[in-house]
């Protein structure tokens, strides 16, 4: 056999060997990816012998190898997702694999990374970045460590809200992601890699599964309204006056909303893209049941002054609220918690839901007042975060307080001793020692049960649409905000020169 | 050495490939066969058995079901004007045709045993919803298999006076294969999206339907359910609650993404025949001897590629019609194909379909080049090369930058979307550059049209203005209208401005074409098309062009299948399987070229067969040509 026609023959089989070594995954021939050229190089070198040594049918064989190799190149480059999963069991031996594995669930089939980051320095996502959550975790719920806290946030998402961000993460373990209890325990096991250490212990779902319901009703529901129609709801039910949608004219200010300095509700022009649709149901029915950061209005007492606005934003340190003046104006105030006033207290019931995080109380069996944050409560007790520790205090077993107005204004809260309005003096416990106030110098005198920092955020919604609203145009009006996604003001059906039959 | 009959070829080599196929999945009969939902399919696994005879099997009916469609009309060109040569060449087509026939049946057969042994659940649902259409598939297949062998056999005999039967005989044959391309594509449509609007609902369904709301919600009448449905709102064909399939035959088949597929395959059809068949012809006219056969190869793969640029030009219209009923279905599908995990792929679509264009117009200036006199055309190359790559790589441009930027650089950007290049990832920018190079390669194909020919109606130069003014002003129209696409709402650019651009780019091509052949009717020729005379490298783009659209339908057929996601059949019945995931992209892509690799091996190798039974023929008819001679000459 001749020179060249050994090289023909050797560079005919490196071409098939290489492009077969190439689709299969160089892992399968090992020899060229650790320490020679990679496989896709030995394939371009071959290709470009064959083309110069072999002559019209094998170089035409040659370049349309080359052909399907380069689109299978070129898709490999691209940034892609696989929803692909396979776990069958996890080794928690080395549960740094078990976190790989669960890095996995997060950036495919779990479709996490579509809204979380875990990037301190890249843009803000729909939902909380999640560096160093394998330690923040444990800070978020006080009283929950962070493996319950972790293990909550995936099956019941809903519970805690990361102050600033909506109800927006569906429950995993539901379709039409379905992420088995095996691929919920490897994303944990990464979660808590990320700053923090691996639990290995085992754990039971706080859900059953056999509730999940068939598939249909795991699914959103098909809509039957006409969005047309809901589009004519939309400005006619005045929602267009507050919230944005990207090309519908205000008729108030005669241009679109787009144009608007001040928008003084969410942008709704892309919010069926994030939210699904029991979401938006929730959000016309009860404005105030999750409210978008950036949106909700308060009125707080700090330092001394009321601060009425926008909640722009809130932490676990401070609140930023922005406040708008007469002329227009706006002006951005940065508030510490601490900061803010303590406001009497008369009814020790639904302390959180009317927006108390601290407290303070005197126990009947205690000289001094007692104070904390608000952890949890019941109809009979409340449980305050004192120092590290969590104590909990009958809510009947508490010392009545009496807050006492001056005609100069001053507020003193003390723990009631004796005496009322209708009386000639009130004696009340105030730092310890007993003090006696005339009631002729009294502006007003208010039995109270315990003092609190109360930050209420509302709704400048109003709640009156179910009321105002036909089921047909409520039906309509979700149709058309069904339509919003944002995704087709960028990216409408195309399957452009898709070919024929796939 | 004995020979070896074609015939008999082909019939051992069926034998070997089912007794692979048998022996292969021979493990998978040891396993459990009582009320299994799914069977492995040893060695490569379920999927991707399904996966690979599925697509070769659609590759060689697109191929069987397209090349009829223009065999027909050039049968019937060459009828009219009495050139023989088209007839030749709708003949050859043919025979490509049943070279490819048998081997569409058998991969059929396949692709139907894996379904039935590997996804029993699935296929019982199926044809308890599908059965009918089922048979009348069969009848059908009985149709066009009898009606190709008469076709094809009796093209020869059926010359003169009856080539027109021959000819309702191509178009019948046509029938019958647009009829099983449309009752196939109804159960695969119907698993992507299983509901349907509910003006075109039985009233079987509607009265269930009806049913089931007011049982769902006892303080309905029949009279507020109603209340907002249009003929256009969507209705589940399934009970919500049971997934118990409610509807007829018909509203299964009538379901949102039917008819657009339907359509969108039968074009698409007619564009990858023309391709298979071009490369054909780039093949022969690479190892053509003699010069007769040079040009004639040459003049069957100019003619392929022109089939395949006018099956190409409407495609991305009808692909954004299907694309529009998958949003109209379901809007989370639709952002899943566009905005979510499909989004790259249409990237790497969109450098595919650059591939085409710039492929196909290439081709077409190479074969200026044949022309004589076709010079003067050439000095607009460069501005027109300029104009398809521009508007390329704006279709290229992907609208979010996340996935592949570093954090620095999107804090830079101020956000995932570049400042000024992210408009060109918006629809309206697409939607503009794709007319564009439509009109650009529409041009192309005129000045091919008129290289070698001087007008000599006395309107000639007013005609050029006013072609060079139509082409002018609807390509600003194009561009002001995709302009205004970006401030206009979603449904006013979906349902006006993009049909408008659509219908303007139609317009221009409609109009310049009725102007150009009035202008050119009675023109002098002052150079001939020397066919024959084509370079190699333009041979090798036609086969670039076969490839590219092959590899464009499997990357499609992805697309398409893996919208479901975890579903058989969407929102109806789950996959439980192992295979309940969507593969990377970059899997896919891999499984594709394995996929092509096996089409082209299977075409090269009956095309290899049609070649050698063709020399054989010659082989035996030459010394019986050579005694008539002797006999003559005596």
């Amino acid at each position: 056999m001749s020179k060249s026609t050994l090289i023909k023959i050797a560079s005919l089989i490196l071409m098939v060997v290489s492009f077969i070594a190439y689709i299969a995954g160089a892992s399968a021939f090992p020899i060229a990816s650790e320490n020679l050229l990679p496989w896709s190089a030995w394939f371009l070198i071959a290709v470009i012998v064959n083309i110069i040594v072999w002559s019209n049918v094998v170089k035409l064989l040659t370049f349309s190898l080359a052909v399907i190799w380069f689109y299978a190149f070129v898709a490999g480059l691209v940034p892609e997702s696989s929803t692909a999963v396979n776990l069958t069991e996890l080794d928690w031996s080395d549960p740094d694999a078990v976190a790989e594995q669960g890095a996995l669930v997060f950036n495919g089939k779990g479709q996490c990374a579509a809204c979380h980051t875990v990037d301190t320095s890249a843009p803000p996502g729909r939902c909380p970045d999640l560096t160093d959550i394998g330690v923040n975790a444990a800070t978020r719920v006080p009283g929950m460590d962070a493996k319950s806290y972790l293990i909550e946030s995936m099956y019941q998402p809903a519970n805690f809200l990361v102050p600033g961000y909506g109800k927006i993460m569906p429950e995993v373990w539901k379709a039409p992601i379905n992420l088995s209890k095996l691929e919920i325990e490897a994303v944990i096991a990464y979660l808590q890699s990320l700053g923090g250490e691996i639990d290995p212990t085992p754990f039971d779902e706080p859900i059953d599964r056999a509730d999940v319901g068939t598939t249909a009703e795991a699914l959103p529901p098909l809509l039957t309204g006409d969005s047309e129609l809901g589009k004519k709801v939309f400005v006619d039910a005045a929602c267009i006056s507050c919230h944005a949608v990207t090309g519908i004219e205000s008729p108030a200010a005669g241009e679109t909303n787009e144009d608007f300095e001040v928008v003084t509700a969410p942008d709704l022009s892309e919010i069926a893209a994030f939210n699904d649709m029991r979401y938006l149901e929730e959000s016309i029915l009860l404005p105030a049941a999750q409210i978008v950061s950036g949106y909700g209005a308060v009125t707080v007492r700090a330092k001394g002054t009321t601060f009425q606005g926008t909640l722009v934003s809130q932490d676990t340190e401070k609140i930023v609220v922005r406040t708008k003046a007469a002329d227009g104006t706006e002006e951005e105030h940065t508030i510490l918690l601490t900061e803010i006033d303590d406001e009497p207290i008369e009814e020790l019931t639904n302390l959180q839901a009317r927006g108390y995080f601290t407290l303070t109380l005197t126990p009947t069996d205690a000289e001094a007042p007692v104070t904390g944050e608000i952890v949890s409560e019941t109809d009979e007790t409340v449980t305050l975060k004192v120092g590290d520790e969590n104590k909990s205090f009958s809510k009947t077993d508490v010392k009545s307080q009496m807050t006492v107005i001056i005609f100069d204004g001053d507020e003193i809260v003390g723990d009631h001793v004796s005496g009322t309005m209708d009386d000639d003096e009130i004696v009340l416990m105030v730092d310890g020692s007993e003090e006696m106030f005339d009631t002729f110098d009294l502006e007003e005198a208010t039995m109270t049960r315990a003092r609190g920092k109360k930050l209420l955020v509302t709704s400048p919604m109003p709640e009156n649409f179910p009321i105002i609203l036909s089921v047909a145009d409520m039906t309509n009006l979700l149709s058309f905000l069904r339509t919003l996604t944002g995704a087709t003001a960028e990216a409408v059906p195309e399957e452009a020169a898709e070919v024929p039959a796939e | 050495m004995t020979k070896i009959s074609k015939k008999r070829l082909y019939l051992v080599l069926g034998c070997l490939l089912a007794i692979y196929v048998v022996l292969a999945i021979a493990p998978a009969f040891a396993q459990d066969v009582t009320e299994a939902e799914y069977r492995e399919f040893p060695k490569i696994g379920s999927r991707n058995a399904a996966w690979i005879a599925a697509q070769l099997h659609l590759l060689f009916g697109s191929f069987i079901l397209g090349v009829p469609m223009f065999a027909v009309i050039i049968e019937f060109i060459g009828w009219r004007t009495k050139d023989a040569r088209y007839d030749r060449m709708a003949q050859e087509f043919i025979k490509l045709c049943m070279g490819a026939f048998s081997t569409t049946a058998l991969l059929g057969g396949v692709l139907v045993f894996i379904l039935i042994w590997c996804y029993p659940k699935v296929m019982s649902k199926l044809s308890g919803i599908f059965g009918p259409t089922m048979i009348f598939y069969v009848v059908l297949f009985f149709g066009e298999t009898f009606t190709l062998y008469l076709y094809s056999y009796g093209w020869d005999k059926m010359q003169g006076r009856h080539k027109g039967w021959h000819l309702f005989l191509g178009v019948l044959l046509n029938v019958w294969g647009t009829a099983i391309m449309f009752v196939s594509n109804s159960w695969l449509s119907y698993q992507t999206s299983p509901a349907t609007q509910h003006g075109v609902l039985s009233e079987m369904r509607k009265k269930s339907w009806m049913e089931e709301q007011l049982a769902a919600d006892p303080s309905l009448t029949p009279e507020t359910v109603m209340e907002g449905v249009t003929d256009h709102s969507t209705i589940p064909l399934h009970n919500e609650t049971t997934g118990e399939f409610m509807g007829t035959v018909w509203d299964a088949v009538n379901n949102f993404t039917w008819m657009p597929i339907n359509i969108h395959r039968l074009v698409g059809n007619i564009a990858f025949g023309g391709s298979i068949v071009a490369a054909y012809a780039a093949f022969r006219f690479l190892v053509a001897k003699t010069k007769e056969d040079k040009a004639h190869y040459d003049w069957m793969g100019y003619t392929g590629n022109f089939i395949a640029l006018c099956g190409l030009i409407p495609l991305p219209f009808l692909g954004y019609w299907l694309g529009r009923e998958i949003y109209m279905f379901n809007n989370t599908m639709g952002i899943n194909m566009m905005g979510s995990l499909f989004s790259w792929l249409f990237i790497i679509q969109a450098v595919m379909i650059g591939v085409l264009f710039i492929g196909a117009n290439y081709y077409l200036w190479s074969g200026m080049g044949r022309i004589e006199g076709a010079e003067i055309y050439a000095r607009y190359r460069p501005y027109m090369i300029t104009i398809i790559i521009l508007c390329v790589a704006v279709w290229m441009t992907p609208r979010t930058l996340s996935k592949i930027s570093s954090a620095s650089e999107l804090s830079a950007m101020g956000g995932a979307n570049h400042p000024h290049l992210g408009l060109f990832g918006l629809m309206t920018a697409k939607n503009t550059v794709v007319n564009i190079i439509i009109l650009t390669t529409f041009l192309s194909f005129l000045f091919y049209r008129r290289s070698g020919k001087t007008p000599t109606v006395s309107w000639g130069k007013v005609g050029n203005v006013a072609i060079s003014s139509i082409f002018f002003f609807s390509t600003v129209a194009i561009v002001v209208i995709g302009i205004v696409g970006f401030s206009v709402p979603t449904d006013l650019r979906v349902n006006i401005l993009t049909p408008y651009q659509v219908l303007i780019a139609l317009a221009v091509m409609a109009v310049v074409t009725i102007v150009d052949i009035f202008m050119y009717r009675k023109a002098t020729t002052s150079g001939a098309i020397n066919w024959g005379e084509m370079t190699d490298r333009s041979q090798y783009v036609l086969i670039l062009i076969a490839i590219t659209f092959t590899s464009l339908m499997g990357l499609m057929g992805y697309a398409r299948s893996g919208l479901r996601e975890a579903w058989h059949i969407f929102g109806v019945m789950q996959d439980t399987s192992v295979d309940a995931f969507t593969p990377l992209l970059s899997e896919a892509v891999n499984m594709v070229a394995i996929i092509m690799v096996a089409f082209f091996a299977l075409v090269g190798f009956i095309f290899w067969l049609g070649l050698w039974g063709e020399k054989k023929k010659q082989a035996a008819a030459a010394p019986v040509e050579a005694e008539v001679a002797v006999e003559s000459d005596d």
